[in-house]
């Protein structure tokens, strides 16, 4: 859109293809053709069909990655995802259990997720001066503790009618349908990102809130929508984790919102706002995925997994510092 | 231009990358899986999924576990959740999926979000059992019980008759007032009460200290002041015994104590003599646990059982082998290990190490 009215932004100046192949989402590509290929070789079951049934679970922390991008690329944060998730699985569970019509069990629990979603940005929109940071943890505890009270004393509710809860868990052939539906919003949420105005004011407002402000950007409203959409996108989540195991109980999807994060963080999105691409941050989802499933198959202890996640996460980040202070001591050694 | 051309690239790698990586090995996988049973290294594999890591009856459990399945000349496999959550669990059995186990015993954090998986893993003929804390009896062949509803009934009663000389006051204390299986336990020694040899033991209150050490504490120091006479005070529950064993040791009270606790809590408060608070208490034996779960994997691999009321297996030199398969009560079946297994003074200090 920017190149058609004759401007030039650095976004979409020509880059030699040299420093094309440079690009952090290249290097990704690579990293995840290096981890299946590394992880194939370390397990013989390491197989298509096999990876492609044990995705659907992680998949669902995927759809929370895809609003976290647009938060964090407005340099705001929501760390109450997952207690979402946890409310609107609840809440579809005591409906479904009611036996109301599938249909609308699948509304009520996306709508639960989306007004979650509205409160907290109601909140972060209407008190500016709050830090998203502890707006969130606060609802994320409150959300949470609705969902336990809502759960009773067992802390957990099973579906009495799970054919509906099933059918979401289906697949075509080998191919679950949450595959397809992570696809298909990926793409349609990075041309949001990349392509169209609203995105473009979503950079503008993480590079700088006041500027962007003065710059006409309706910053409140577009706030406001982000958070309300990460609501709904949890709604979702919520849906397909519930088939997945046919109810909810008071610690489903717990962490969550810092596996999205980290999935974003890991795919080059700054926490501090206004840098990075969502291209990015979904390959690396899948490269964790793929490093999740690869690791668990040869038995490899968990905690052994998440400290191999952890360091992978820091050298992520680290990565472009380093690159940067490279750069910097290089014009530095040219000045003199 | 150059741009589009670049991501469709990068697209088709990524794409290319999935299949080749994960194709190439495709034929070497088909044939693995169909030599699984026979000839590849012989093996049956085992697998089995603790609650969580870093618990020391889980790994007790899979001690017990893997001594026998290594015995039997297989392959254990013990796979601890990332954390303790039925979330974490869902992805350790799907992982085992892959690996085409043959059978995968469980040990769940909740009753019902499993089932998926299982269904998943039974629809594959992988042989399910649960082992100290079931899945509900859709998802699971059978159900290694620690310890029947009676079977400690039973033994707490006789623990109560004993203790108290076989006349006398005595109470329970609880955890909540809706806990099933508290008030199973509760109802179970109640029946038993009414036989001859309990006729002189009159059961004065029973008590709710809601599983809270404070709540636990006040109910026992309020069941002392109702009842000076009190000889034994029951508390089936591993935080109310532990309250109760130090308000009564430090009162010096000469009403004792029994039920079921952990040994590592109770070890101080163990002992035959006047300034002990417990003479002995019960609680199950992991170990034994992981062996039976063992035991019936086994059974079930090798199409010895399939799970259904009324079959039996061997289980090698466990005390109560060969055992047989009941209906657990919720449209499954289970098998009973046996007695709670009995801590006292002599045997003490070697669990209070365990767990």
């Amino acid at each position: 859109m920017a190149g058609k009215s004759g401007r030039t932004i650095a976004h979409t100046q020509n880059k030699s293809l040299l420093k094309r192949l440079m690009c952090w989402e290249s290097m990704l590509v690579i990293l995840f053709i290096i981890v299946n290929i590394y992880c194939s070789s370390l397990s013989s079951t390491y197989q298509i069909n096999n990876v492609l049934r044990e995705m659907p679970k992680y998949l669902t922390e995927v759809f929370l990655l895809l609003p976290m991008a647009y938060i964090l690329v407005m340099g705001d944060i929501d760390i109450s995802v997952g207690s979402i998730v946890c409310l609107s699985a609840t809440v579809a569970c005591i409906l479904g259990n009611k036996g109301l019509p599938f249909g609308l069990v699948l509304l009520v629990g996306l709508l639960t997720g989306a007004l979650c979603g509205l409160i907290n940005g109601i909140i972060v929109t209407k008190f500016t001066e709050l830090p998203p940071m502890i707006v969130t943890l606060g609802t994320q505890i409150l959300f949470r503790g609705i969902a336990e009270i809502a759960l009773g004393s067992g802390g957990s509710i099973s579906l009495e009618h799970a054919e509906g809860f099933r059918m979401l868990a289906g697949r075509v052939g080998r191919i679950p349908y949450i595959l397809f539906l992570v696809l298909i919003l990926a793409v349609i949420y990075i041309i949001i990102l990349s392509k169209t105005t609203f995105g473009r004011k979503l950079y503008a407002i993480g590079s700088n809130k006041l500027a962007a402000y003065y710059a006409g950007v309706k910053v409140q409203k577009i706030r406001l929508i982000v958070f309300t959409l990460t609501g709904l996108m949890a709604g979702l989540s919520a849906l397909f984790l519930t088939a997945l195991q046919y109810g909810v109980n008071t610690t489903t999807a717990s962490g969550f919102e810092m596996n999205a994060i980290s999935m974003a963080v890991f795919g080059g999105i700054s926490t501090a706002g206004g840098k990075g691409r969502l291209q990015g941050g979904v390959i690396a989802a899948f490269i964790i995925i793929s490093l999740r499933v690869g690791l668990g198959q040869i038995n490899l202890n968990p905690q052994v997994i998440l400290i191999i996640l952890g360091a992978l996460l820091i050298l992520a980040v680290m990565a472009p510092n380093i690159v940067e202070q490279f750069k910097l001591m290089k014009k530095r050694s040219s000045v003199k | 231009m150059k741009k589009r051309i670049f991501s469709v690239l990068l697209c088709m790698a990524m794409m290319a990358s999935l299949l080749v990586g994960c194709g190439s090995s495709n034929d070497g996988g088909d044939d693995a899986k169909s030599e699984d049973g026979g000839s590849d290294s012989g093996k049956k594999v085992y697998a089995m999924v603790a609650k969580q890591a870093g618990n020391p009856f889980m790994e007790k459990m899979a001690e017990g576990f893997t001594e026998v399945v290594e015995a039997a000349g297989g392959e254990a496999i013990i796979k601890y959740p990332e954390e303790g959550k039925a979330d974490h669990q869902i992805t350790a059995i799907q992982s085992l999926i892959s690996q085409g186990v043959d059978s995968i015993s469980v040990a769940a954090n909740d009753e019902n979000a499993l089932q998926p998986a299982l269904e998943d893993a039974m629809a594959e003929g992988i042989k399910v059992n649960c082992l100290d804390s079931k899945v509900n009896a859709d998802s699971r062949q059978l159900f290694v019980n620690q310890a029947g509803v009676d079977e400690i009934g039973q033994a707490l009663m006789d623990a109560v008759l004993d203790i108290s000389g076989g006349e006398g006051q005595w109470a329970i204390l609880s955890a909540t007032s809706q806990a099933t299986n508290q008030n199973a336990w509760i109802d179970s020694m109640k029946e038993i009460m009414e036989g001859d040899e309990y006729s002189k033991l009159e059961l004065v209150e029973v008590a709710y200290g809601d599983d809270e050490p404070q709540k636990s504490t006040d109910q026992t120091q309020a069941l002392l002041s109702k009842y000076p006479d009190l000889k034994v005070i029951c508390a089936p529950t591993t935080v109310g015994i532990m309250a109760a064993g130090k308000v009564l040791q430090d009162e010096g009270s000469a009403t004792k104590l029994t039920g079921l606790g952990l040994p590592s809590e109770m070890a101080a408060y163990i002992g035959d003599g006047d300034d002990s608070s417990c003479p002995y208490m019960f609680l199950w034996n992991p170990i034994d646990l992981g062996r039976l779960g063992a035991y019936s994997a086994i059974a079930l691999v090798n199409g010895d059982i399939e799970g259904a009321e009324g079959e039996t297996f061997d289980a090698g030199d466990m005390e109560n082998s060969p055992y047989t398969i009941t209906d657990a009560g919720d449209g499954g079946t289970e098998v009973i290990l046996g007695q709670p297994f009995k801590f006292d003074p002599s045997n003490i200090d070697e669990w209070k190490e365990v767990y």
